[in-house]
């Protein structure tokens, strides 16, 4: 029972970053229409530039934080408004091209920049340290990065239902030409959307980064953030979120009773059978398209 | 781009004599390439050639039934295997293992078409890329397949010749592409050729004019896996030993880049699409030998950057070429090409 | 009867074509010798692509002292990303457009494997595969020199030792799933069924996976006193975190991949101390056994100088003093020995030849030993196969366990 309670925790822990990601994920859905390969690396780069400031300008490791957080906003507006934008009559397909080539560049400039070594980032609380709740262990990291997904959710949830900026953006995703008619700069909404994207996801990298670093760190929770995105239905953050936790535990959960060897595969089989019952994910209505 | 005035006209081979002219000259280019360049080149080409096929396979999915798949790498696979295993353990000869395999690939398109039947956009590009990466997983723990360990392909022999040079496989890797072109490009302008273009514009519209959907949509998925699953088994001999960490979803990535960088809903678009990227692919790491080009990226990763990374630079450039062609070109190198083309039809006017 | 007859035409059409032009070998000018290596440079895999560079900043100091009786030795080495595809391009390209004499090392089993057909066809020498592979050595190749030493030996000692020295009884293994991770299963097995003993738990690792937390949990469930990890790097590094914060601390053991302890201490914020790993070489254990050494020790004459006129004059700004870089110099030490040996009157059989007659040649790694080539016998080209055990301090120094002790080579079949 204890090691039953221990994968459900520890599913939710690691479900928490995927979460992270499924939500910036879900944004760029919302604003953009495409599934968004480039969101690991948007958060990568600001990861590594954290780690610069804190070991080439020697600054606090609070600076760094709040910086890199400043720079993927930076970052995720000038993406999509050097390049995505620029596209025309973009289709789905060749946007996930685009998103592609924008993963590529990104993470080739922090491989050219910081080479391909191991390290790991400095952080306030230890890495190892943990608490118990009657025999079942959490790290303090996952209980941040739980904590950290579920007041991002929440804000977010408050932003787009109660601050100008936040239905802006709802009513550019849900009929953009409307929006533009009724005064919104919509793509100036779009792109601030792609910056709090990229925004949510360095907060997962900065809460990745101090167990391990290396170019290759947010390949892995970037696929888990897409699966648990889609099975939340791409346009729901409560979806998103909710999917993540799935994601976690399942895998979890598979890995401990089953078989390790497919656990890393396991949650796509999920995501199969999910989306035969429900083609749109959980959270998601399903439209279908007019002739 | 001229104007068809009959169906007969639409169907043909060869629209003109020029064409015909033009590919009697790619033919007596490809029957002479192997004694003009160097083994190397040979390699190259067949490398191209098995990449060709996967992406012309995948553009009668992606490009004209409008389905998406980043699980295009588990057919693959199941080709590179199950040739193998075919000739190693049943004793096929080389050629029905082969084809056994692009078969065996083809059931497993249409099991996955089934689920597609109800998914579309990023719905089914999670659902493909599960496929693929499940597919290698389960490779790796069969034993017999050699597990992650990989296997060796046995010597290749068709009808008591032996091929184990580049130069002898590269006329059947020809021989191979060319049919299967060939065919794709017929099959285009078929009942179901038509009926991939009718679902991939509309596909409730397409269904009331009696288009069977499940029919055209899993033969669609089997078709192009049928293509996947013949490129892997020639792949398996190009490389002569295959292992589950070469089928990973940077393939299936790659694969779809290239045909959409190419052009969809083309012939001519995947081709080229395949040519340039995988080109580009083996190629790149070769730009620091580049004269001036890599002594001025030495020097600024010497400054800025870190010595140690200076490859990385492939990816930047890799990833550039590829927003590039999009932006400038959302149909591809093909549709470059057709701007080209009649921009100077019309010159000067 | 016909390919009998082929085969004799082209033996004669060869050995005619050698008449020809005796002193022509391929990859030989009068100034220069030809050495090819693969290294990904990018990619996944890159943090290995230092092994390259290590052998590239060793032949530029070789060359700076004169080079090998009046050659200089020039290294083409290519990134081939750890794909096969590209490693047989790249091969390819170099043999056959510039022509190599030799290749050295080259990182991956995989990337090894795809082009070993085609460089033992050529009778091409190739010295020191990266990586501990059983596939190099057998079936043996004429050709094929392995240096180090096998994945199957770290875990026979590392798991002799536990059970001899330090009486643990459940011994647990966390492996990659591929040729390292197996064979690292395969010596531990073999080794605990010596003493009779079973194996308390197996987890495998997915490569890609960064999640930890369930492989932490099943050792602990398992209740392993000690856990031999073949991995990498980063999985040990999270693998450790996940562990400790479950409070779950056995004696951690690992191999000579994860046995660069500056880095592992680094890179696991310290966790890494009392880890045990195999190591085969730069740094000498003779007669040191209970002593604190480190990669910069001064004691090992031939390290030191390796660091200060090698990489401190050859190396880019930003490498770094590491295993892989080092070990990029040892597995081409026997290489450019027999080199040396063979005199200015440089062909590859005469390569082979004093290859085959190198006795406990040492460098900075262990003794390496060869002997004439026997389809039947792998030992004629495994090379080293010796290592030793050592122990990671607080601040990242190697406390020396045990003397240079050799392995036993376990083949497939057993």
């Amino acid at each position: 029972m204890i090691d039953f309670l221990q994968m459900i925790i520890s599913g939710i822990a690691v479900g928490s970053s995927y979460a992270l990601m499924a939500l910036g994920m879900v944004l760029i859905y919302k604003a953009s229409e495409v599934p968004n390969f480039v969101q690991g690396e948007m958060a990568l780069l600001p990861v590594f530039i954290a780690y610069m400031i804190i070991h080439s300008y020697g600054q606090s490791v609070f600076a760094a934080f709040f910086g890199a957080l400043a720079f993927a906003m930076l970052l995720g507006c000038l993406l999509e408004f050097i390049v995505v934008r620029r596209a025309k009559n973009p289709n789905i397909l060749g946007l996930i091209i685009i998103t592609i080539g924008l993963e590529m560049v990104l993470l080739g400039f922090v491989s050219w920049k910081f080479g391909a070594d191991q390290r790991v980032m400095p952080f306030p609380i230890s890495s190892y340290s943990s608490v118990m709740f009657g025999g079942v262990y959490i790290s303090i990291l996952d209980l941040l990065t739980l904590v950290a997904a579920l007041v991002i959710m929440t804000g977010l949830f408050f932003f787009f239902r109660f601050s100008k900026l936040g239905v802006a953006m709802k009513a550019t995703q849900q009929n953009e030409t409307a929006a533009r008619l009724m005064g919104i700069r919509t793509n100036r909404v779009k792109m601030i959307t792609w910056g709090i994207s990229a925004t949510v996801g360095t907060v997962a990298g900065l809460l990745l980064a101090p167990v391990f670093m290396e170019p290759y760190m947010m390949w892995d929770p970037m696929l888990k953030g897409f699966a648990a995105a889609v099975i939340g239905g791409m346009t729901s953050l409560p979806g998103a979120v909710f999917g993540a936790y799935i994601v976690g535990i399942v895998e979890h959960l598979f890995g401990g009773y089953v078989s390790m060897e497919y656990k890393a595969v396991v949650a796509f089989a999920v995501i199969v059978l999910v989306l035969c019952v429900k083609p749109s994910g959980l959270f998601a209505r399903h439209y279908v398209k007019k002739v | 781009m001229d104007m068809k005035r009959s169906y007969y006209e639409d169907i043909r081979l060869f629209p003109s004599c020029v064409t015909v002219f033009w590919a009697v000259v790619l033919l007596a280019f490809l029957l002479a390439y192997p004694f003009l360049f160097k083994n190397y080149y040979v390699y190259m080409a067949n490398y191209i050639a098995i990449n060709i096929i996967v992406v012309v396979g995948l553009n009668l999915l992606v490009g004209y039934t409008g389905q998406i798949s980043l699980g295009h790498a588990g057919f693959y696979a199941i080709g590179a295997y199950a040739t193998i295993t075919l000739m190693s353990l049943a004793g096929f000869p080389f050629l029905a293992a082969l084809i056994c395999a692009g078969l065996i690939a083809a059931a497993f398109g249409f099991l996955l078409g089934l689920p597609a039947l109800r998914l579309e956009g990023p719905y089914l590009a999670i659902a493909t890329l599960g496929f693929g990466v499940t597919i290698t997983t389960i490779i790796g723990r069969i034993e017999m397949l050699g597990g992650r360990q990989g296997l060796h392909a046995p010597d290749l022999v068709i009808m008591g010749y032996p091929l184990d040079t580049d130069r002898q496989f590269y006329y059947l890797v020809m021989i191979i592409t060319v049919l299967l072109v060939l065919f794709a490009r017929n099959v285009t302008k078929t009942k179901v050729g038509r009926a991939f273009i009718a679902i991939r514009d509309a596909h409730i519209a397409a269904e009331t004019m009696g288009v069977n959907l499940v029919l055209y949509k899993t033969m669609a998925f089997a078709l192009s896996a049928f293509y996947a699953g013949v490129a892997g088994g020639l792949y398996a001999f190009v490389l002569r030993f295959i292992e589950p960490g070469l089928f990973s979803l940077f393939l299936s990535v790659f694969f779809l880049t290239m045909a959409v960088a190419g052009g969809l809903g083309s012939v001519m678009g995947p081709i080229a699409g395949a040519i340039v990227l995988s080109f580009l692919d083996l190629q790149l790491r070769n730009i620091l030998s580049i004269p001036y080009v890599g002594d001025w990226l030495r020097h600024l990763s010497a400054s800025y950057f870190s010595l140690t990374g200076v490859s990385n630079i492939q990816f930047i450039v890799f990833g550039a070429i590829l927003i590039a062609i999009m932006l400038f070109e959302p149909l591809g190198l093909y549709g470059l090409w057709i701007r080209t083309k009649k921009y100077w039809k019309t010159w000067p006017f | 009867m016909k390919n009998t007859l082929l085969g004799l035409l082209l033996c004669a059409a060869l050995v005619t074509g050698f008449a020809g032009a005796a002193n022509a070998e391929v990859g030989v000018t009068d100034t220069e010798i030809h050495i090819g290596q693969w290294s990904p440079q990018t990619g996944p895999a890159a943090p290995w692509g230092a092994v390259a560079r290590g052998t590239d900043a060793y032949f530029k100091w070789i060359n700076a002292n004169g080079g090998i009786h009046g050659r200089k030795l020039i290294h083409h080495y290519f990134d081939d990303a750890y794909n096969p595809a590209k490693t047989i391009a790249g091969v390819k390209q170099l043999q056959e457009q510039t022509g190599m004499f030799a290749w050295a090392s080259g990182v991956g089993t995989a990337c090894g494997l795809a082009v070993k057909d085609y460089l033992m066809e050529n009778r091409i020498p190739w010295v020191g595969p990266s990586s501990g592979s059983r596939h190099w050595v057998d079936p043996p190749q004429k050709y094929l020199f392995n240096v180090y030493p096998l994945y199957l030996g770290d875990a026979q000692l590392l798991t002799e030792y536990a059970i001899t020295e330090m009486g643990k009884k459940k011994i647990a293994v966390v492996y990659q799933e591929d040729d390292y991770g197996k064979q690292g299963l395969e010596g531990a097995r073999y080794m605990l069924k010596k003493h009779d003993m079973e194996l308390a738990e197996a987890v495998p690792v997915a490569i890609t996976d960064t999640d930890m937390r369930p492989h932490a949990m099943r050792l602990r469930q398992a209740e392993a006193d000690t856990v031999l990890l073949f991995v990498t790097p980063g999985h040990v590094a999270r693998v450790l975190g996940t562990a400790k914060a479950m409070k779950y601390e056995p004696q951690w053991m690992s191999t000579t991949t994860c046995g660069d302890f500056p880095l592992m201490i680094a890179i696991t914020k310290g966790l890494y101390e009392g880890v045990i790993t195999a190591s085969f070489g730069m740094m000498d254990p003779t007669g040191n056994v209970g002593e604190v050494e480190n990669i910069n020790n001064p004691k090992h004459e031939l390290m030191a100088k390796y660091k200060k006129e090698v990489f401190e004059q050859f190396a880019a700004e930003d490498e770094r003093w590491g295993y892989t870089f080092t070990a990029g110099i040892g597995f081409v030490e026997p290489l450019v020995e027999a080199i040396r040996r063979a005199g200015r009157d440089l062909t590859r059989e005469k390569v082979v030849a004093e290859l085959e007659k190198m006795e406990n040649f040492q460098g900075i790694m262990g003794r390496i030993n060869y002997g004439p080539f026997d389809p039947q016998d792998p030992h004629c080209r495994i090379g080293q196969q010796e290592i030793f055990l050592q122990q990671c301090t607080a601040d990242g120094a190697s406390k020396i366990l045990t003397e240079w002790e050799t392995t036993k080579f376990i083949p497939k079949s057993e």
